[in-house]
């Protein structure tokens, strides 16, 4: 099986957003703020108009004019106006007939800076776990949780073990190999924008708000899309650039450069995890988690990171008594936004990692005491849901096994870890899909792009053709406008397959259920008609034309359409799905918020590593990664998924960081030093193991698989190093000197000294 | 930006290209890995590229004493080249470890050699193995050792017209390019160190070491006090402890975003050690040398 877009890819010919023009189309560039911190003194855009070639250059100042209706959120300001809250955080645009004459002139916006201090190191800011009383006053929490279930105080009290750590987390960024990219075009009162995006309707909504439009407005038109891992779920420049068409009614092209991407876009920024667990007669009884969430220049309201990730950090075990807090704090760190599983690999990391020191402390084998503790389907989770079907117990017993066969393999001086994660898909929102039947094939007609894991170009064709029978090749996918397209939340959350799937396969199984009313022409009170329990009816393809089939009678489908139905080329029927609501026992919650799961998705990783004792490198060699797959849609698409939620774990465990001054200005806003992994960076055993029959709520019990699979590959790293070298390392990711720092190789403590300026180390981009 | 590209098929047709203009206005293209960044980042505004590609300079040739190396060849293919895997392993273990294999087929050692980067990798095991570069211009034809040629980042003693020819590396020397990088593949060395053995001149028992690191100040560095440690063939532990001692003591460091001045001292030493140890097994298994 072949994926439509695969060769059209390798060719270059699919149209991604950088590719996109029009006639008669500007160039845009920004021009953004050096500091994290800065008032901005004056703003000097003289030289820039001048330049030639330039045809409009914006400011903070000149967007009331053109968005009169808007209600000014200076909150959330679409320029920097008075004080930059990011490094990268745009103060002016500029669009201009070539890039390079955009570019140049963007540089020319003179912009004069008092800089101010700025808040970008939790660990300094916050060195021990503040005070209620300190925090209350404190304007930079956007957002607070407490919540607790029975007297962790007193488990501690009663243990005979009480295990206290904290871990480190450091920033992330999804660096999808395409930047962000659109093209603008507003033309009266038509508010145009094809982009690369996740969420055409997500995106459309945010510039309604940001634009203060109404829906019916705004269009926006998904191009395909070179990777998002959640960084293409909200409108970052599609605003920026309709405002600059707005002003020079031509259409306008912005891309990010790479450099941008790193600097302003919405990702994942530092965690602090202070774990507590206590243990009695090798039980676990009690945990405590206390986080402290960098989410940098986010605001109050858009903070459900923070209760979703304290969830995670308890794992998926029994315990009698635990308590979560934690804070988001507000700092000059760009705003955080979903990123594969947002904090997901973090808090197993830190959940993970602690539990197996815990193990090893107490004596007992690591994944044995995770088989102790681990959720089956039918408990109660530790917010008060029934678990429902569950593959975490199954995973661990068949990580258990493969485990020993390795151990008795390892060489000398090798470790193996062991981590488990569990997720939730985004079902909730929800999703709708229209399927058009024509006597040569079937349409798939939805509003999505396909962003590279194949859910939305061949996931849905292989539900519509497991459904009505059609082979794959007659049934394809149209993708349209939002003003056109049925709604759908997007392709996040691993809810693709599941919910949009589950819409595509109830609308077949309507458009089958109307076939079926229609019975095939033979005529009213044939037998066959009004016996009950008659075949049910199928597709099927015969020299290029759709047939219908029911038992061994079977019509082309030219003869059940009407005459209406001819005209128009076909019969249509929409799907649906909304998913189904669930709730916490909301008791537990203090202050704040959180979070109820929908399907419970496990995924238990095995790793092996190989450490280098003298300079602390570590090499995975083996990994092996058991997932709860519900039920697998498309067995290439759901190996796809695994390997590269693997190989981006990796980097997040190894080499990916951001790496800010002391000023807070990042240091590797590009692909040379910001690493992630490269194709000689696969381990060179790489497992992948689908657990099926614990079904979740998507086509036939699938479950989602675009976000669990990254989640343990952090603490599964961590815990084979640890097991390899008997030491801990607290903090991701685990490069070489932070390793030989644990390991005791050289001090302790790395220098915090300023380093000196580097050269720049990326190019600026396409041309 | 805008330039014309040429391509020139005899040397002659390049002088007369390179010479045209102010300094600057002319540059020599080979692989363009460096260059195209150098043009990207604003550091050359030329109004021509002189292709070298098409040039008589992708010699690879094995005499007895040693290969010559046509500054165009691709490093991809001395890196497939057995002869050169087996001669002088220090160079193709570096080579091995140059971005990736799509670079290595444009890259070139003459670029390499005339970008000078502080974090080449390249430099380390040709400084060792004393390398000599012929250069071509229209004056004539000079040959120069590349340890006193490279001057620093973008700087060498290359004149204006001049052109790298080739590259005259002794061979067959054991030797071995050690290096460890934050991302093992397509990252910047935070140390390499290229270790080679010479053997003494007009032969005899005694042999001459040559240690040269990368990536931890400035340009390359040669390790002298390091060499005085190592006299013998095969050095007891006990000196190889001692010159990996000295490596450490003498180089100098910096603390950047890569590494810590303290792990990148660290770091030699334990390069140096392995280096001078893979030396010497793989000199015993080849057979001498
Ligand atoms: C992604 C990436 C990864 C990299 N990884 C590494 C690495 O791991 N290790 C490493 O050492 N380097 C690395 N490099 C640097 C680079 O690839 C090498 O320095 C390369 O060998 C340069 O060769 P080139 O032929 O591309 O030179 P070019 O870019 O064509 O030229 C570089 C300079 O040399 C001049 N020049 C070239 N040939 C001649 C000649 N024959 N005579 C006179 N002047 C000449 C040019 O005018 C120019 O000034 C990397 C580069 C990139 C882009």
């Amino acid at each position: 099986m072949t994926r439509p877009d695969a060769l059209p890819k390798a060719e270059g010919r699919v149209e991604f957003g950088a590719d996109l023009s029009a006639p008669r189309m500007l160039w845009a560039a920004y021009a953004t703020a050096p500091h994290p911190h800065a008032r901005l003194r004056s703003l000097s855009v003289d030289e820039a108009l001048a330049t030639p070639g330039v045809r409009a250059v914006l400011t903070a100042a000149d967007l009331s004019a053109l968005l009169p209706k808007r209600k000014p959120d200076p909150q959330r300001p679409l320029l920097v106006a008075k004080e930059s809250r990011f490094q990268g955080e745009p103060f002016a645009l500029v669009a201009a007939e070539d890039l390079a004459t955009a570019r140049a002139a963007a540089r020319r916006v003179r912009a004069d800076w008092e800089v101010l201090p700025a808040f970008t190191d939790l660990t300094k800011e916050l060195p021990s776990w503040p005070t209620p009383e300190v925090m209350k006053g404190d304007d930079r929490v956007n957002a607070h949780v407490l919540a607790s279930r029975g007297d962790f105080e007193k488990a501690c009290r009663d243990a005979d073990v009480v295990h206290d750590e904290t871990y480190r987390t450091n920033m992330v960024a999804q660096v999808p190999m395409e930047p962000h990219a659109c093209l603008a075009r507003v033309r009266g009162e038509d508010w145009h924008v094809r982009t690369t995006t996740q969420t055409p309707f997500g995106l459309r909504e945010d510039l309604v708000d940001k634009l203060g439009l109404p829906t019916e407005r705004v269009r926006v038109e998904g191009t395909w899309v070179g990777g998002g891992f959640g960084g293409k779920n909200e409108a970052l420049l599609e605003a920026h650039a309709l405002l600059l068409s707005k002003r020079t009614g031509r259409p306008v092209r912005l891309a990010l450069t790479f450099r941008e991407e790193f600097l302003f876009s919405r990702t994942t920024q530092p965690a602090v995890f202070q774990m507590t667990s206590c243990v009695r007669g090798g039980r676990l009884i009690g945990r405590r988690t206390r986080l402290l969430l960098d989410t940098g220049a986010s605001l109050p309201g858009r903070d459900f990171a923070l209760g979703y990730a304290l969830g995670f950090t308890l794992g998926p075990y029994r315990l009698d008594a635990w308590e979560l807090e934690g804070y988001a704090l507000r700092t000059h760190r760009p705003p955080f936004g979903p990123h594969r599983a947002p904090l997901a690999p973090q808090c197993s990391f830190a959940a993970e990692s602690h539990l197996d020191s815990l193990a090893r402390r107490i004596g007992v084998d690591p994944i044995a005491f995770r088989r102790q503790h681990v959720w089956e389907a039918g408990e109660k989770t530790a917010f008060g849901q029934e678990v429902p079907p569950f593959a975490a117990a199954e995973a661990l017993a068949r990580g258990q096994a493969l485990e020993r066969s390795w151990r008795a393999e390892l060489p000398p001086g090798g470790g193996i870890g062991i981590a488990v994660g569990f997720w939730s898909t985004g079902t909730g929102a929800g999703g709708e899909a229209i399927v058009r039947l024509c006597p040569t094939g079937l349409t798939i007609v939805q509003g999505e792009r396909e962003i590279g894991t194949g859910s939305v170009c061949e996931a849905t064709r292989a539900i519509a053709s497991r459904v009505t029978g059609l082979p794959m090749e007659a049934v394809q996918v149209e993708y349209l406008d939002t003003s056109r397209a049925p709604f759908d939340s997007g392709v996040w959350g691993s809810r693709t397959t599941i919910a949009l799937g589950r819409a595509v396969q109830k609308a077949c199984e309507a458009l089958l259920h109307d076939l079926g009313r229609r019975g095939l022409g033979l005529g009213r009170g044939h037998p066959r008609q009004s016996r009950r329990g008659a075949p049910e009816v199928r597709l099927e393809l015969f020299r290029g034309r759709v047939m219908v089939r029911q038992g061994e009678l079977a019509r082309p489908l030219v003869a059940l359409l009407t005459s209406q139905e001819r005209k128009r080329g076909g019969v249509e029927a929409l799907g649906k799905e909304y998913g189904r609501s669930h709730d916490i026992d909301r008791s537990v919650v203090k202050d704040g918020e959180l979070y109820p799961y929908s399907d419970l998705i496990a995924s238990v990783h095995l790793a092996q590593v190989a450490v280098d004792r003298d300079t602390g490198a570590v090499r995975v060699e083996r990994y092996a990664a058991f997932q709860d797959a519900g039920h697998v849609v498309d067995p290439e698409g759901y190996r796809g998924q695994v390997e590269g939620a693997v190989l981006m774990g990796l980097g997040t465990a190894l080499t990916e960081e951001g790496l800010l001054t002391p000023q807070g200005r990042l240091q590797n806003p590009g692909l040379l030093d910001y690493r992630i992994p490269t194709i000689r960076d696969v381990p060179s055993e790489l497992q992948i193991v689908a657990i099926e029959g614990h079904p979740g709520s998507g086509p036939w019990g699938a479950k989602g698989v675009g976000e669990p699979p990254i989640i343990p590959v952090p603490a599964a790293v961590a815990n084979a190093l640890a097991d390899a070298t008997g030491a801990r390392v607290l903090e991701i990711p685990l490069t070489p000197e932070r390793v030989a720092r644990a390991l005791g190789i050289i001090s302790a403590r790395a220098p915090t000294q300023e380093v000196p300026g580097m050269p720049p180390v990326t190019p600026t981009g396409g041309k | 930006m805008s330039f014309t590209l040429h391509f020139p098929t005899r040397l002659e047709e390049a002088w007369d290209l390179l010479e045209q203009g102010p300094p600057g206005a002319s540059l020599p293209i080979a692989g363009g890995t460096d260059l195209l960044l150098g043009l990207d980042f604003g550091r050359f505004a030329p109004e021509r590229l002189v292709s070298l590609s098409r040039l008589p300079l992708q010699r690879l040739e094995f005499g007895r004493d040693g290969v010559r190396i046509g500054s165009m060849l691709p490093l991809r293919t001395l890196e497939l080249d057995e002869r050169v895997r087996k001669g002088v392993p220090a160079l193709a273990q570096a080579i091995n470890e140059v971005g990736s294999v799509q670079l290595r087929h444009r890259a070139t050692l003459g670029g390499n050699v005339v970008r000078a980067s502080a974090t080449s990798d390249l430099l380390p095991p040709l400084v060792a193995l004393e390398t000599e570069l012929t250069l071509v211009s229209r004056g004539g034809r000079r040959t120069v050792r590349l340890e006193g040629f490279v001057e620093g980042s973008w700087k060498t003693g290359l004149r204006v017209g001049e052109i790298v020819e080739e590259l005259h590396v002794p061979s067959p020397r054991p030797g071995t390019y050690q290096w460890q990088r934050v991302r093992p593949a397509n990252d910047i060395s935070q140390v390499g160190v290229a270790v080679v053995r010479h053997p003494k001149n007009g032969g005899g028992p005694s042999v001459r070491w040559r240690i040269v690191a990368g990536g931890t100040a400035g340009s390359f560095q040669r390790l002298t006090r390091a060499e005085a440690c190592l006299e013998r063939d095969e050095p007891s532990e006990r000196e190889v402890a001692e010159a990996a001692r000295e490596a450490a003591g003498e180089a100098k460091f910096l603390t950047d975003l890569r590494a810590a001045e303290e792990y990148r001292r660290h770091l030699l030493r334990v390069l140096v050690r392995r280096g001078i140890e893979r030396t010497v097994r793989s000199a015993a298994t080849a057979g001498g040398g």
